[in-house]
């Protein structure tokens, strides 16, 4: 005996429909997908069985159509729909990627509200129901007065042989006597809505305030080409449009026909059965199929015959679809308009410009985002495609192929999903511009576990060490590399003295041509870099060969970029970036051009191997740290004897900075096993080493090669972990106040080794790997590593600063910014300034301890005043 | 009061002269409520300051409900368009103009034109399908609060000797969408069998209020369908032709 269903005709008889289908709802979101696939299966057939009583129903309820073509569609929402899904999964785990720690889980939406047209009523009814139970959704239906009985009996058939299968009751409902206000307040009350309709229908979805799959109405143009096949092309516009009387929302609406072949075209149509409507016809037709600007309800999915017969015009019962060959695609002409119907608008074109005028126009008045086609030859016209598509508005563009089968999927191509609900994108006033499927049913929530970033370690392809290496290492430019020229950066102090003398000599020696570029000048400036590289593009050297301290080294890295690649702007290679290998802006290739040696003079900045260089602005002043693994020498070579007479000033200077590269390195969130070795290393070559080089250098060999190394070591170390707060700082104190740089860092390590020691810092750096602020604990490890003692952490960080402290003291280095001469006012007055800068400076990121702004002016004050 | 001079007979009314008062006598069929709304939304358009003659009194006069207004001397706009054929033109600008200039205007306190048609849509002869199909035109046309007049033809229109326009007869006044408004103007010069002047009208106001015509035209089965509810034979045809469309189902 048939199951009593209870009726579904009022505000409250539906409220109680929906709480039926919540109900059942909650029951099926736990079923498996074994279950659920069982499930869709027995609906899939009994639907598919029913095919033909369904599609009988339909025409007899809505007087539209064609049964045979009906039962096509049924058999398509059935067959397809379980084809195209059957080994999608839908419930549960998706996807699991255990490298990327990524794992997607699908969860049903709730209950889905579906409006149904009278165009489709079993077919779409079929179509949504099988979705929803491929999702674990409940539906509830609105059907259209017009077609609700055979709406319902589909919906019913899917409902029975699902539950028969495992699902449970009432998962899918349905309204009796449909009604706007139900309709409203089922779209209203779901958790999304399934809305195939008018414009009407689909605004109403989407003011509802409910999610909504919305779609709307097609007004596709086919343009014929010239190169097309023009047979294919007419007959498969014949099928496409007497496909169920014209109601696929997709047909073809209108044929735009180049003008070369259009007799052609038109005696193809004639003859495959089409009529072409004369004089007072065409009046008459348009007259009755457009009623002010609407369509005539009387004439969807009609035979042609009757159509012409309720305009008056007489046909034989054979005709297939009446043609109006018309000129204007304005709305004010009838035939312009969606037709849902055997009635074709006909075009000519003279250039293919105006067929896509024509195309681009009929879309935008009617059928925005839907469909749209074209003929064509597709092997030799393959730029038409590419031009049509870029030009047409529509969400579907099919070529060569019935726009009707076409157009909904897996019949005429074969990705295209088949669907029965075409999306039509923001066009459309759509949420989905794809044909609607199983993927816009369900709710995809991503488990996303924590991982660390991948780090590396780069360093120089070559680093040539040991007193006296110099020319040794040079030996290569000739025997291994074969160059033939050689540009020297370095500046005038140390040209003057003799210190290019052995390479240039080395050089001569190996006929290796060069030129001297010595007027590096120290904080090299923008101008300095871009004469430099001037003299190098007249030069076109193949080597490049940097001597100096920082300054010439950095000078020399510019001059390469600039040589390399003078079309790039200097303002995007400056650019702050958070992440070095997420940064929006991709450096140059280096080393097309030139070879590039870094000689370091100097026992400090480390530039020979790291990809850093600092350039100043002369004209405003502000510096510029760059920064990119392509700036990298290719080849270091650390030499002693080079750094033999340096000054004390410098001398302490440097050898603080190397130290202060060495602990921000270390404490750097980004500090890795690799850069843990060299940062302890070179900190305990500073300690061990600096005091001698300082009081006695010229005669401290060893101390020198020492120091040499350990700033170089440190630089590998920063040139991975990069550096921290201190160096943020001392970039603006330097800068502001003149003071050289490795002082200015100097004056500030102590106070930022306090600073990222604190156990409760506000806030910490943002990297996965740093789990928690554990730097006071980093800290102790350097100070063990120094064997400065301490029975905890505590004791072993103060150990550590008083250390550095006596260092500083030991080389000369003063207690505070402020007996450096530095006015209290001039500082106090571009405090603020420095403290927004050091906060923006590119270092900062590194920091274990993210600073606030008013944390650094409190760091700067405290080593203002030495307290 | 004297009821002796007969100024108009529109259906089931009698319309009278008396003095400087017109006397407006409705039919015993006449609901009260309806008389009574009549007199009110005429207040409240009088509030608007827009040209109208000012309500005198409501009185019943030998059982049958009457609205004494100021009475406004001249000729209507129909009535000079008939004698003036040559001026058709001038005066349909003048037309369009009047309207627009009630259309600015708002009047918080009418019904709204929305409901209205949804009521009316209710109560046609249409079947359920057509029924639903406009009821759903109608809910996704723009909300407005636009003053409409409801029944804007050039017979509701008095043009004084000194040729100063009122506008008369606010039975039917609404606040909603001014397209709406325009459509049924369309409907009623059709109705009377002048599509040409229809044709001219809707691109005229089309043109001077900015609107698409097509804006204007969605509107048409709605206006059609409730026009329908009258029941006056002679329209069914065209009217129920024009309200059976579709937008795409």
């Amino acid at each position: 005996m048939a199951k009593e269903y209870q009726i579904v005709d009022s505000v409250e008889s539906f409220a109680a429909a929906l709480n039926r289908v919540r109900a059942a709802q909650k029951k099926f979101a736990t079923y498996t997908q074994e279950q659920v696939d069982a499930i869709f299966r027995a609906a899939a057939l009994a639907a598919n069985n029913a095919r033909i009583p369904l599609a009988k129903m339909a025409v007899a309820e809505t007087g539209m159509g064609l049964v045979e073509d009906k039962v096509i569609k049924n058999h398509y929402a059935a067959e397809y729909i379980y084809n195209a899904y059957k080994d999608t999964k839908t419930c549960g785990v998706l996807e699991r990627d255990e490298a990327a720690g990524i794992m997607r889980v699908a969860d049903p939406i709730g209950v889905v509200a579906a409006v149904i047209p009278t165009t489709n009523p079993t077919s779409t009814a079929i179509f949504k129901c099988l979705l929803c139970l491929k999702t674990r959704n409940g539906i509830i239906i609105s059907p259209h007065p017009r077609a609700k009985k055979s709406t319902i009996e589909a919906a019913k058939i899917v409902l029975e042989a699902a539950v028969a299968a495992g699902a449970p009751e009432d998962i899918i409902a349905w309204v009796d006597v449909p009604s706007l206000e139900l309709t409203n307040m089922a779209m209203k009350e779901a958790d999304t809505i399934l809305a195939t309709g008018g414009p009407g229908m689909v605004k109403a979805a989407y003011s509802s305030g409910k999610p909504a799959l919305g779609v709307g109405a097609g007004n596709t143009p086919a343009i014929i080409d010239e190169s097309a096949d023009i047979k294919v092309a007419v007959n498969s516009i014949i099928h496409s449009k007497t496909f169920d009387y014209g109601m696929i929302c997709a047909s073809e609406q209108s044929c735009i026909v180049m003008d070369s072949i259009y007799d052609e075209v038109k005696a193809e149509f004639a003859a495959r059965g089409c009529y072409f409507l004369e004089g007072e016809e065409l009046d008459k037709v348009r007259r009755t199929i457009i009623i002010n600007g609407a369509l005539n309800a009387k004439i969807v999915g009609q035979p042609a015959w009757k159509i012409a017969e309720l305009s008056g015009v007489t046909v034989p019962h054979t005709v297939k679809v009446l043609i109006g060959e018309v000129e204007s695609v304005d709305l004010s002409e009838e035939f312009a308009h969606e037709k849902l119907s055997p009635v074709l608008a006909m075009y000519r074109a003279k250039s293919m410009d105006e067929a896509f005028d024509k195309a681009d126009q009929l879309i935008a008045d009617g059928g925005y985002g839907h469909t749209s086609s074209i003929y064509l030859n597709a092997v030799t016209r393959k730029d038409l495609i590419d031009a049509f598509a870029a030009r047409m508005k529509t969400c579907r563009i099919l070529v060569n192929t019935p726009a009707a089968q076409g157009g909904i999927g897996d019949i005429y191509n074969f990705v295209l999903k088949p669907s029965l609900t075409l999306g039509c994108g923001s066009w459309g006033g759509n949420s989905v511009s794809e044909n609607v499927g199983v993927k816009h049913l369900i709710n995809v929530k991503t488990v996303a576990m924590r991982r660390e970033n991948m780090l590396w370690f780069r360093a120089p392809q070559k680093v040539y060490l040991k007193k006296g290496c110099l020319t040794v290492a040079l030996d290569e430019l000739k025997n291994v590399m074969g160059k033939k020229k050689c540009f020297i950066v370095t500046d005038a102090f140390l040209y003057n003295n003799g210190y290019t003398k052995p390479v240039t000599d080395k050089l001569d020696e190996m006929g290796i041509v060069h030129t001297t570029f010595f007027d590096v000048a120290p904080d090299p400036s923008l101008a300095c870099a871009k004469e430099g590289a001037k003299a190098m593009a007249a030069f076109q050297p193949d080597c490049i060969l940097a001597l100096g301290g920082g300054s010439a080294m950095d000078a020399a890295k510019i001059m390469w970029v600039m040589y390399e690649h003078p079309e790039v702007d200097f303002m995007d290679m400056a650019m702050r970036f958070m992440d070095i290998r997420k940064r929006v802006y991709t450096f140059p290739k280096m080393g097309e051009k030139a070879y590039f040696i870094a000689v370091p003079t100097s026992a400090g900045t480390g530039s020979e191997v790291t990809p850093f260089a600092v350039i100043t602005d002369e004209q405003t002043g502000v510096k510029y740290p760059l920064a990119d693994y392509e700036l990298m020498p290719n080849m270091a070579i650390v030499d002693a004897d080079l750094m033999m007479s340096a000054p004390k000033g410098l001398t302490s200077a440097s050898g603080i900075d190397a130290l202060t590269h060495a602990l921000e390195a270390y404490a750097s969130i980004m500090a890795t096993d690799f850069t843990d070795g060299l940062a302890l290393k070179a900190t305990k070559l500073v300690f061990d080493y600096l005091p001698a080089c300082y009081d006695n250098g010229m005669n401290e060999p060893v101390a020198r090669e020492k120091m040499g190394n350990a700033a170089t070591i440190a630089g590998m170390a920063f040139a991975n972990a990069f550096l921290g707060v201190c160096h943020s700082m001392a970039h603006k104190l330097g800068a502001f106040h003149h003071l050289p740089h490795g002082v200015a860092n100097a004056l500030l390590i102590e106070e930022v080794i306090r600073f990222n020691s604190e156990e409760v810092p506000p806030k910490m750096g943002t990297f996965p790997q740093y789990a928690y602020p554990h730097t006071k604990a980093r800290y102790a490890e350097v100070a063990d590593y120094l064997n400065l003692g301490g029975a905890n952490d505590d004791e072993k960080v103060e150990n550590l600063i008083k250390a550095v402290g006596e260092l500083k003291a030991r080389v000369g280095i003063k207690k505070s910014i402020r007996e450096y001469g530095i006015d209290e006012e001039t500082f106090l007055a571009s405090l603020d300034e420095m403290v927004e800068q050091a906060f923006d400076d590119q270092c900062t990121g590194a920091n274990p301890r993210y600073p606030l702004m008013s944390e650094i002016k409190d760091m700067y004050l405290k080593c203002y005043y030495g307290e | 009061m004297k009821l002796d001079n007969i100024i108009a007979t529109p259906a089931k009314k009698v319309v009278y002269r008396d003095g400087d008062q017109a006397i407006k006598v409705f039919d015993e069929s006449y609901k009260k409520s309806d008389v009574l709304n009549e007199a009110l939304n005429t207040a409240r358009v009088e509030e608007t300051g827009l040209n109208i003659p000012q309500l005198i009194d409501v009185q019943q006069i030998d059982g049958k409900w009457a609205i004494i207004t100021e009475y406004i001397p001249g000729k209507t706009l129909a009535q000079l368009m008939e004698e003036n054929p040559e001026k058709e033109d001038e005066y349909l600008e003048m037309f369009v103009d009047l309207q627009l200039e009630v259309q600015k205007h708002t009047c918080p306190m009418l019904n709204m034109l929305t409901e209205k048609m949804h009521r009316k849509i209710n109560e046609t002869k249409l079947d359920a399908t057509m029924r639903y199909e406009l009821h759903a035109r109608l809910a996704s046309m723009h909300v407005h609060k636009k003053l409409c007049h409801g029944d804007f033809n050039p017979s509701n229109i008095i043009i004084t000797p000194e040729g100063k326009p009122y506008i008369i007869d606010w039975a039917h006044a609404t606040q909603g969408n001014a397209s709406a408004d325009a459509a049924r103007t369309y409907l009623l010069f059709n109705l009377e069998g002048k599509e040409a002047l229809a044709r001219k009208y809707l691109k005229l106001f089309c043109l001077k209020s900015d609107t698409a015509k097509q804006y204007v035209q969605k509107w048409i089965p709605i206006v059609a369908a409730s026009q329908s509810v009258k029941g006056k034979p002679e329209e069914q045809e065209l009217l129920m032709s024009w309200a059976s469309v579709v937008e795409y189902y």
